[in-house]
């Protein structure tokens, strides 16, 4: 089974690579399964047409003991198998624990033996970097990252951190860096920035996802581009990034950025980003 | 080998003897805390759990807490309620004051912030006896008269030690007040009638406070262990209160003179001792009136590796600390004396052979030449 999870800054656009790859992949018949570890659970939302019950929704209703594994795995488009942690209300518990005895229900209830997956795709939160969201980066539970970034200097920032909690792992041989993915829906859209971050850190970058008004379009009517446009360029860019990941063996231990070295690829973002204001204001 | 902040607050609130203490935790560190205080007073069950689990942390405690708070009113007939806040609500955040101001306007109900990792057993049980402090109402003063600060339901002989220092002072026409903190909740509010606070070990902040806020001064005495001990204790008193007495002419010395051969015999053993505060004052009475020789002395908030590795090195015969230290004893072959929290393989149900003052002195003395006498196996392989 080929497992990997793609973590990135909140609303960067991990369900919407999540949910496409994973739907693209089950094309050829694939057992494909997503678990979305994130307390606001729509990262299957675009598979299935709707939110789902969450994991820990079931863990309270009906306790541990009587849960069942069809409780909390559903069945989306392309026979995709779908799961959501889900988390407590804001403000209270523990978000991350909730993470973890996602995970741990998942495995009690046979969900990764018995379903015969020939892909795992957990979809993790990657702003709140506790044990909890750090949890499929430990015990081996995948086989490598894929961080999802724009240029934006926070999406950077997150995805550089991530990259701190995936070095402490690696140093013990448990999980690596597959790759980064790159983004373009930001206020600057330029390649070069994240190439030039994901050789900072020793990376590749697997994929650069192209502005297409398709995926918002798909998004609005809770489908995957896969769905909606299957026959459209941008399905096909998923369909390839999906492959690329899964066929991937180029995995590294990142060498995490310092802040000064942040602070220049800021800079080249401000410079950018001026250099689009002023064209914007010529015209 | 310290407790930790939850434990401190634990066995402070639970002296409180008509008080129910909650422990907002897991059910591991309510048996924990709860076992010993009942090891030798087994119908004293005044402590409930909410019992965090999984879903608690996951979600929040603070459901668990409200179901706690309204079955605890509903089961006990209490003059006070408190919440000892452990690890896991202090790590999520759970809002304990929230929840207790949702269901109940009452006054007795307090809360401590106590999770075990923020602070020593020490600093939990300074701060639930500043907690309790608050409770405290001002009364007129009430002379010769003190409370007596820094016990713990669940020390071993507290309650035979207690009735000892009270007959002590009570020869020197001083009246005990409260016991902080094994009293009702009606002798904590009055404990500021007290002429003096002594504080024998701990509880030095309450002490504080209750000098500034009810103008109760105190002084700080160490445990009175063996005569000479006892004779410090009673001359610190009465030099505060300003009492004529000779300790001396209280002392003795009859129990000692019976024994004085088997005395002589153990003159010079070399022992190892480990405690908290009782450590010092047990150790000057092992040194200084039995003749032993002090090969190690060490206290619980240090650290406890060092100290077994230090004991293993050195030519100890017999040790002196708490049921802990039974595995080191019987891995050296050599008898272990009890003294100090915790104790769970020996219980303590009379409160008349007291360690504490004059009387226990001669107890003490007894029990070390027993615990020495008894030991036989370490002569049989001699043999």
């Amino acid at each position: 089974m080929r497992r990997f999870c793609v973590y990135g800054k909140g609303g960067i656009g991990k369900s919407t690579m999540v949910s496409n790859m994973a739907a693209a992949l089950a094309e050829n018949g694939s057992r494909v399964m997503v678990v979305g570890c994130d307390p606001k659970a729509d990262s299957t939302r675009n598979l299935i047409g709707s939110r789902i019950p969450t994991i820990l929704d079931a863990f309270r209703e009906k306790g541990p003991g009587n849960m069942k594994l069809e409780d909390i795995v559903f069945v989306g488009f392309n026979s995709v198998y779908c799961a959501e942690s889900g988390g407590p209300e804001p403000g209270v518990g523990c978000a991350g624990r909730g993470v973890i005895t996602a995970a741990e229900m998942l495995d009690r209830l046979g969900a990764f033996d018995d379903l015969n997956l020939d892909v795992l795709i957990y979809d993790v939160l990657g702003d709140v970097v506790c044990g909890g969201f750090a949890m499929p980066l430990k015990n081996g539970l995948v086989d490598d990252v894929y961080i999802v970034t724009t240029c934006d200097s926070m999406s950077i920032y997150a995805a550089n951190n991530i990259c701190k909690g995936i070095k402490r792992f690696a140093v013990r041989g448990e999980v690596f860096l597959g790759g980064i993915i790159y983004n373009g829906r930001s206020s600057v859209d330029e390649p070069s920035i994240v190439d030039g971050f994901a050789e900072r850190l020793g990376a590749q970058v697997v994929g650069r996802v192209p502005m297409s008004d398709l995926i918002p379009m798909s998004e609005i009517r809770h489908k995957t581009v896969i769905e909606y446009a299957p026959d459209s360029d941008t399905a096909e860019f998923f369909r390839n990034l999906g492959r690329s990941i899964v066929r991937n063996e180029n995995k590294v231990v990142p060498e995490p950025l310092s802040d000064e070295e942040l602070n220049e690829i800021n800079r080249e973002v401000e410079e950018l980003f001026r250099e689009k204001t002023l064209a914007g204001q010529a015209q | 080998m310290d407790g930790g902040r939850f434990f401190g607050a634990f066995r402070a609130f639970s002296g409180i003897t008509d008080a129910v203490v909650l422990s907002h935790a897991p059910v591991g560190c309510n048996w924990g805390t709860g076992i010993f205080n009942n090891f030798s007073n087994q119908p004293d069950i005044r402590h409930a759990c909410t019992v965090v689990h999984e879903r608690e942390i996951v979600f929040g405690g603070e459901e668990a807490l409200k179901k706690a708070l309204a079955l605890a009113d509903e089961i006990y007939d209490r003059s006070l309620l408190v919440v000892i806040s452990g690890d896991v609500p202090s790590i999520i955040g759970d809002d304990v004051q929230a929840v207790i101001d949702s269901v109940s306007s009452d006054e007795d109900v307090l809360w401590l912030e106590a999770a075990g990792y923020s602070g020593s057993m020490r600093d939990g049980y300074e701060d639930a006896l500043l907690k309790l402090g608050s409770l405290m109402k001002e009364r007129g003063v009430v002379e010769r008269s003190v409370n007596l600060i820094g016990f713990c339901p669940d020390d071993f002989k507290v309650h035979a030690d207690i009735k000892e220092i009270t007959r002590i002072m009570e020869d020197l026409g001083v009246k005990l007040n409260c016991t902080l903190s094994i009293c009702s909740f009606e002798e904590l509010r009055a404990a500021p009638a007290a002429e003096l606070n002594v504080v024998l070990g701990q509880g030095t902040k309450l002490a504080q406070y209750m000098k500034k806020e009810f103008g109760v001064p105190y002084i700080e005495a160490d445990y009175p262990y063996g005569l000479e001990g006892s004779i410090k204790f009673v001359d610190a008193l009465c030099e505060k209160l300003d009492i004529k007495h000779d300790a001396e002419n209280s002392l003795d010395l009859e129990p000692f003179k019976r024994a004085f051969l088997h005395l002589h015999e153990i003159y010079g053993t070399t022992v190892s001792i480990i405690g908290d505060f009782h450590c010092t004052p047990m150790a000057n009475f092992l040194e200084g009136e039995l003749g032993f020789e002090i090969e190690v002395q060490s206290y619980f908030d240090r650290d406890y590796h060092s100290f077994e590795e230090d004991v293993r090195k050195s030519c100890t015969m017999m040790l002196f600390g708490s049921s802990f230290e039974r595995g080191l004893a019987k891995e050296l072959g050599i008898p272990i004396m009890r003294f100090v929290y915790p104790i769970f393989d020996q219980i303590c149900i009379c409160d008349y052979a007291p360690y504490a003052g004059f009387r226990g002195a001669a107890f003490l003395t007894e029990s070390i030449i027993n615990a020495v006498m008894g030991f036989d196996h370490k002569l049989k392989n001699i043999v």
